[in-house]
Parts: structure tokens; C-alpha cells; sequence
């Protein structure tokens, strides 16, 4: 079982982003929609959109490296996953409800801090493809002090 | 193939309204992804991070100098990559001074200065600029801000109308009403205030505000606290935007910070004076020479309310103001002649009110271990001001007098006024604001340059604790 505080980086509504890194050393960056884990952040499903996630695809499948970092838009609370990516594949017709019910609270929380939600409307979602990582490490990355303080 | 996409031409990206991400590569490939406080434009080709903490991105940074960072126009939620190649940390000048400062008044606000503060501006060269396609699946609809050059000229011509209001005000009370009516009207800044210096408490104090009511008169601030106390130490331009975003995230550090051993230090925080919900806020140093005279602060729910161009029409009217207020005060220190007082023209007509035909009784009372004194057991003023008004009701109701002249004031040692720079113009003014809003049956009145008089048409009681 994890524990209370793990549990907060699988909580709906979260910005998620994602770190990817090519061959040669060059990162890049980029949103995902939706995060999640059947086996207590042991692997994780990262979804991110076909449309802008070209890079992020073709760095993982040449050096299979990931970061995923979820974090409360409020509280800013932050747990960032780094790990070996095992599997890309195109999100299933049956994940969209899942990803489209994160996609709506993460506007729903962005709305209470003043940005309208017909402007999230408008952020590619879907197609997805679906990163399946094996979780090797866990940090901290709630600002402050701490940061960076290694949780697993 | 489209054009190159200017650096200059993402302002908007750079505001911090919606937070910006980095990621990173450590020397064994493994990326590190993160949010940005600020990403601060340098130039076309450079921009610079802010550094706070020694952390997983600053480390990657000296294995790998390669960095990607994803940025976003808060009105079209556009995003835009900037692939950057770290050059240096610069931990003075003035790029550094810069963007400490916002960070310090951030800080400060949440009661977290000495622990969220900025180590280095680290320095990157821009490589590529690039619009991130399909981000948005559909065009935002956007009002575009902008500064039009019909926008220019209504400026130029707010500049031109505030100019010659300062310069033809009788008073200094009267001056200070005139810049914070023509920001509105001109600006639509519809919560601003004018705070002046008192150098001998150290504080400022507001004199003049509009927008947030009664009570922003006679709030004050210590040099070096918040964001007004912040320019005011500083004498620099502060505009801060999506105020909202930056306050949370300085309050997670703040959480986190009370869990370790900083939390041992903590201040309380300081409200910000003003709007409680305010997205954003420019506040600019009065100043002559190095010398504080105040500062003039305008706040807006509006994250991105004020722009660059506000902040430079702002300074100008700053020295503007600044100048006039000095000559005021220093005018109304010049020792004047008893028999020979002049009234300026408008100055009689500008401070006298009709009284309000009350008929009931007030009663005083002068604390003087908090050098205070409240009215019906409301607070009314406190420390030099409240002086000078037990002063002027014990003279009064001791021997009915009602006519009084600053300069015998001065020489009361009892007042406590310092020797020099006195702002005693500015201590009366503060005075008149707090009996209107307070007790508007008691009137100090200007009878002419360097004298007052005392209306009321009330009983009054003086008790002292």
C-alpha cells in the first residue's frame, strides 16, 4: 500500500507533465492529460496527446527514459515519477472516458483560479497515446526546502 | 514554412500568468521536468531563470547545459518551446537586482523573506523558438491587448492633462486627489493610493487612496515590507503579475519551509494593503534624487492589468509627483510671517466643508502608552497626528481657541516632530482625512499658508489614560 502522500500524484485534476530526453542529450517537454496506476505507482499510464507529443514519443522509444511530474495547481504539491518507459501504444476508445473526466476537473480547478474553461476546451486531448513506465524513482517536488527529497 | 517567431514578440508568455515548465537531463539521461517561477526576457537571444533553491533542475544544468522550456500565451493558450543552452549564474547587477526584487516583495508578502529569495539569474541563450502545433485544437477568442496608437495618444494626452493639474495644485492634499483621479480616468486604475515617507517612524503611510474606501487612508507600511515597502527601500519600479499564482506558490514554499528548521524564523504575513483578491499590481517609488518622498501604487483583479507601458508612464508621472511634493513640503516648512499669512488661491475654498448639523457630544481619549487617541471609543490616529490634535482640543477647550499656525507646532517639543523634513503638511492632511471619516462634525480647516483653524459645532470631552 502506498501512503497518504503518494497517493496525491493519482488524485483527478492534476497537471501533468512530462520530461524526455533524445540520444544525443537534448531534453524536451511537454503536457500530459491524464495519469494513472493499477498497482500502487509500481508502473503508472501516462496519457499524452497524439497531437503534440511527436518528440516525447520518438525520444522514449530511442532512449526510454521518462520523468512525470503531477502536481496540485493549488496547493502546489508536487510528486515527480522517473523511470523506463516498457510500452507506447495508442490510447483505447475505452480509456477517453478516464481521460476526458481528468481532462474536465483539471479545467474545473484552473477555472477557480480565473482561466475559462472554454479556453481548456480547445487543448488537444485525443487521440492519446498511452506511455506505460516502470516507476524506479519517486521525489518530492513540492517547492521549497524539500524539493527534490526522495520519496521511493 | 512560416517565419521565425521573435522573442520579443511572446511579452505575454513572459507575464507568469499561466506557470511556464523546464526540463532537464542529468549526465546519466535521465530527465527531470518541472514548473518555473518566472522566465524573465533578457533580449531576442537570451532569457533568464530565476534560481531559489539548489535544485534537480540547477544540478542537471552543470552536468548537461541543455534545457527545453514550454511556454504559454494566457489569452490563447497558445504554447511555444525555447530550446536554451545555459551560459551563466549571475548573482549581482542588474539583471540579478531585477528579478530579486519581485521575488523579495513575493517573499515578503507571505512572510517568507531570508527564505524564498533569489540565489542566481541564470543566464541562457535562446537556440530556437518554436510554436508547439496542435496544442490548441481550436483559435482562442482573444481581444487583443495592445498598445494602438490611438492608446498612445489618449496617454500622451493623460500625461499632458495630469502635468498640468499637479503643477496648477493649491495643496498638497488636493494634489494627491488629482493623480488618483486622472489614473482613473485616463487609466481606468480604478484602486490606487499615494503613501508618503515619514522618515523619523520609517514608515509609510497612506495619504490618498481611491478605490478601496474609507479605510485605505492612514493604513501603513514599514520600509522593506511587502510589495510597497519593497519599492519604497528599493526606489525601483515594481509591476507584479498573476499576483494569484505567485502568492500560492510562495505559500507551498512557506508550508514546506514550517516543516524544517526555517520555519523557526517565519514572519506573519503582511496583507497587502488594498484589494484582497488583487491579480496584479505596479507600484512605483516617488523619489527626489535618492531621497524617498512616497510611493504610488495602483492594484487590478485583472492578472495582467498593467504592462510595460503603464510602468514607464507611471514613473514619468512618479518624478512629476515626487518634485511637486517635495516643493510643497519644503514650502510649507519656510518659516512664514504671522501678520502676512497668504491663502493660495483655491487652498480656503479646497478645505473647508460645511459641518453637519449634529448637536450631539464626542468624546476623546488620548491613550498615552499606545499614543493614541479614539473617538466614541473608535480608533481615530495615533503618534505624531494624534499630538497635534490633543493639542489643538486642549487649547481649545482650555481657553477656546480655535486658531492655530504649523509653525508653533513645530516648536512644541512636546509633538515630537523631527527637526528637519518634518512633513508636518502631510501629518495634518492625514489628520483632516481620519476626523472626516471618522468624526466629520470636528473640521481642521486652512486658514491661509501655515495656519489652521478648528470647526466644530459638537461638545467635546477629553479624557487621557
Amino acid at each position: 500500500m502506498i501512503d497518504t502522500r503518494l497517493k496525491r500524484c493519482l488524485e483527478p485534476g492534476l497537471s501533468i507533465l512530462v520530461g524526455s530526453v533524445d540520444s544525443r542529450g537534448v531534453p524536451s517537454c511537454s503536457r500530459a492529460i491524464a495519469l494513472a496506476s493499477q498497482d500502487d505507482l509500481e508502473t503508472v499510464t501516462t496519457y499524452v496527446p497524439l497531437a503534440t507529443s511527436q518528440e516525447t514519443i520518438a525520444n522514449v522509444a530511442s532512449t526510454r527514459r521518462l520523468a512525470v511530474a503531477a502536481t496540485h495547481i493549488v496547493d502546489h504539491c508536487s510528486t515527480q515519477l522517473k523511470g523506463t518507459v516498457t510500452s507506447v501504444r495508442l490510447a483505447r476508445e475505452d480509456e477517453s472516458p478516464f481521460v476526458l473526466a481528468q481532462l474536465d476537473r483539471f479545467a474545473d480547478l484552473l477555472s477557480t483560479l480565473g482561466l475559462p474553461k472554454r479556453i481548456m476546451r480547445g487543448v488537444a486531448h485525443w487521440p492519446a497515446f498511452a506511455i506505460e513506465m516502470r516507476v524506479e524513482e519517486v521525489y518530492d517536488q513540492t517547492p521549497g526546502p524539500r524539493a527534490g527529497s526522495r520519496l521511493r | 514554412m512560416s517565419a521565425p517567431i521573435r522573442l520579443s514578440s511572446l511579452t505575454r508568455c513572459f507575464q507568469g500568468v499561466v506557470p511556464s515548465i523546464i526540463a532537464t537531463c542529468d549526465g546519466r539521461g535521465m530527465p527531470n521536468v518541472t514548473y518555473l517561477s518566472q522566465v524573465y526576457f533578457v533580449d531576442e537571444h537570451h532569457v533568464a531563470l530565476s534560481c531559489q533553491f539548489f535544485n534537480k533542475t540547477r544540478r542537471n544544468l552543470d552536468e548537461n547545459p541543455l534545457a527545453c522550456v514550454e511556454l504559454y500565451d494566457p489569452l490563447t493558450l497558445e504554447a511555444y518551446h525555447l530550446r536554451l543552452k545555459f551560459l551563466r549564474s549571475e548573482k549581482s547587477g542588474p539583471l540579478f537586482e531585477t528579478m530579486a526584487l519581485r521575488i523579495e516583495a513575493i517573499a515578503s508578502h507571505t512572510g517568507m523573506t531570508g527564505v524564498f529569495k533569489l540565489i542566481a539569474a541564470d543566464v541562457f541563450a535562446v537556440e530556437s523558438v518554436d510554436l508547439v502545433h496542435g496544442f490548441q485544437t481550436r483559435a482562442a477568442e482573444v481581444a487583443t491587448e495592445g498598445a494602438s496608437l490611438d492608446g498612445m495618444r489618449t496617454e500622451l494626452r493623460g500625461l499632458q492633462w495630469v502635468s498640468e493639474r499637479i503643477n496648477r495644485a493649491p495643496d498638497l492634499e488636493t494634489l494627491l486627489q488629482i493623480v488618483l483621479e486622472a489614473l482613473e480616468e485616463f487609466f481606468a486604475f480604478s484602486h490606487s493610493s499615494v503613501l508618503l515617507y515619514d522618515a523619523a517612524a520609517g514608515k509609510l503611510v497612506t495619504l490618498a487612496s481611491r478605490g478601496y474606501g474609507p479605510s485605505g487612508v492612514g493604513a501603513e507600511v514599514a520600509l522593506g515590507e511587502g510589495v510597497i515597502g519593497i519599492v519604497a527601500r528599493e526606489r525601483r519600479v515594481l509591476r507584479l503579475t498573476a499576483l494569484d499564482a505567485d502568492l500560492r506558490y510562495g505559500r507551498a514554499i512557506r508550508r514546506e519551509a514550517i516543516g524544517g528548521s526555517a520555519g523557526r524564523k517565519l514572519d506573519a504575513e503582511i496583507p497587502l494593503p488594498g484589494l484582497p483578491d488583487a491579480q496584479s499590481v505596479v507600484a512605483i517609488p516617488l523619489a527626489v534624487g535618492d531621497r524617498l518622498i512616497g510611493v504610488l501604487s495602483a492594484e487590478d483583479r485583472d492578472p495582467m492589468r498593467f504592462g510595460e507601458w503603464h510602468e514607464a508612464y507611471l514613473e514619468i508621472i512618479g518624478n512629476q509627483i515626487a518634485l511637486v511634493i517635495d516643493r510643497m513640503l519644503s514650502r510649507a516648512e519656510e518659516p512664514s510671517s504671522d501678520g502676512a499669512a497668504v491663502c493660495p488661491p483655491g487652498h480656503a475654498a479646497a478645505a473647508a466643508l460645511p459641518l453637519p448639523a449634529t448637536g450631539c457630544r464626542r468624546r476623546f481619549i488620548y491613550y498615552k502608552t499606545d499614543d493614541a487617541i479614539f473617538v466614541d471609543d473608535e480608533y481615530l490616529i495615533r503618534n505624531v497626528p494624534a499630538r497635534i490634535l490633543w493639542k489643538v482640543l486642549g487649547e481649545a477647550q482650555r481657553g477656546g481657541r480655535t486658531e492655530f499656525s504649523n509653525r508653533e507646532m513645530r516648536l512644541d517639543p512636546a509633538l515630537g516632530l523631527p527637526p528637519v523634513k518634518d512633513n508636518f503638511e502631510s501629518r495634518l492632511i492625514l489628520l483632516r482625512q481620519r476626523l472626516r471619516e471618522k468624526c466629520p462634525d470636528l473640521q481642521l480647516v486652512s486658514t491661509g499658508r501655515g495656519r489652521f483653524g478648528l470647526r466644530t459645532n459638537t461638545a467635546i470631552e477629553l479624557v487621557e489614560r
